[in-house]
């Protein structure tokens, strides 16, 4: 179906005569069209049927084009289209939430790391060193740099919420200075105590920008500005070391795996 | 029922109340000639890292307030992408302002008329074939000059 949905409607209607009939009945007018360049589903979308009736719709093309398919007749529910609460992100802004999304990633697995610390072990402690680096490199270096040093700028940084924002960050890196200390002097105790306190600040603090201060940011932001904060984004990841980064990404992906291999040792 | 294409049905407007300051005289925010995608070069002096707005044939003419609040500050283009021919040039031409002409960002503006698509799509085509990435934003406008969409489209 996903071929269709990106087919111009005279194609579709040449081949199968009976759609241009269904979309009629939604008066959806292509048939008498001289051109019929328009891809069906845009054709769907800009139409911004109800909910149901959409549903309906694109089941009666499937079912035409593909009658041997089985295709499952959808539930219609007569619900009305829930308002849309999900927050929209300039590009520049979703770079930013989405590197919140790989570090949520580690923070979500802290719990199980905290768990089973053994810093005795060689790949115990090597857990916590790379865990430690992904910290280092990527959640500071990489992410809260470009928010201090880029994003920041084009707010007031005596603002309160800008200056509890970094307040956060400053915190951040004393649990990891400990950290690193704990590690040294192999105490198991302070290395649970800095990793537990380091999950729930960045828990609250990236709750706090992704709900409050980006949208807040974007909506100060004209388009000349979005273009420009991009711009430096690419400039300041450009002139970083791509291998570090690399390995941190990699470090999210394997993370799962040696902590389920840590746990059965 | 039978309505044809939105993008060709008659409609008439004619008894809308206009409301509105109409007082006092305005400037054009036109910074640039030649303006149509055909006839412009991606690397005119007026596009070298600009916002850029690209805009259909009859944005223009549907926004009243459109040089006012979405032209100013910006250089321009425009095409149709329902009738112009030669489309593909249009293509690489917005490829050029991306790479070349490295535009700080490119807005498209368009009909809500379905084939009015079709100009976001090649800005998309444009911007996933070029080596640089830039935001796109997109503003679907009614019949009647109201924005209906303004958000930032995914690459
Ligand atoms: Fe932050
Ligand atoms: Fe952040």
């Amino acid at each position: 179906m996903e071929r269709y949905l990106n087919t111009p409607i005279k194609e579709i209607i040449t081949s199968f005569p009976e759609v241009g009939k269904i979309l009629e009945e939604y008066s959806i007018g292509c048939v008498p069209c001289t051109l019929g360049s328009c891809l069906l589903k845009d054709i769907v979308a800009i139409h911004n049927l109800a909910e149901d009736k959409e549903l309906e719709l694109m089941y009666r093309i499937e079912k035409t084009i593909y009658p041997e398919r089985d295709i499952k007749k959808p539930v219609f529910k007569a619900s009305k289209k829930e308002p849309d609460k999900e927050i929209r992100y300039s590009p520049p802004m979703k770079r930013l939430v989405d590197e919140h999304t790989l570090i949520k990633k580690w923070i979500g697995r802290i719990p199980q790391v905290i768990e089973n610390v053994d810093i005795e072990s060689e790949s115990g402690s090597q857990l916590i060193l790379d865990g430690l680096d992904f910290i280092r490199f990527y959640a500071d270096k990489f992410h809260h740099a470009k928010e201090e040093d880029i994003l920041f700028d084009y707010t007031d940084k005596n603002l309160d919420i800008i200056r509890t924002i970094l307040a956060d960050h400053e915190a951040a890196r004393g649990h990891v200075k400990e950290m690193l200390k704990a590690i040294g002097e192999k105490d198991t105790n302070a290395i649970i105590g800095h990793l537990c306190a380091y999950k729930d600040l960045l828990t609250e603090h990236i709750k706090k920008e992704d709900e409050i201060l980006y949208p807040w940011i974007d909506r100060g932001l004209s388009t000349t500005q979005v273009g420009e904060l991009f711009a430096k984004f690419n400039e300041a990841e450009e002139k970083m070391d791509k291998g570090v980064i690399e390995k941190c990404q990699k470090f999210i992906a394997e993370a799962e795996q040696r902590i389920e291999n840590f746990h059965r040792s | 029922m039978m309505d044809g294409c939105p993008g060709a049905r008659t409609q008439d407007f004619r008894e809308k109340e206009t409301k509105g300051d109409e007082s006092g005289k305005r400037q054009s925010q036109l910074r640039q000639w030649p303006i149509q995608l055909h006839l412009v070069s991606p690397e005119a002096p007026y596009y070298q890292k600009a916002d850029v707005l690209l805009s259909a044939d009859c944005v223009a003419f549907t926004v009243g307030d459109f040089h006012k609040d979405y032209l100013k500050g910006k250089s321009i283009a425009i095409a149709c992408p329902k009738l112009d021919e030669g489309q593909d040039e249009y293509v690489e031409k917005i490829k050029s302002w991306i790479d070349d002409t490295k535009i700080n960002t490119l807005t498209v503006m368009i009909m809500q008329v379905p084939c009015c698509g079709g100009l976001v799509a090649m800005a998309q085509q444009a911007l996933q074939s070029a080596k640089r990435k830039i935001p796109v934003k997109s503003i679907v406008v009614s019949l009647q000059g109201d924005i209906l969409s303004e958000e930032w489209v995914e690459a």
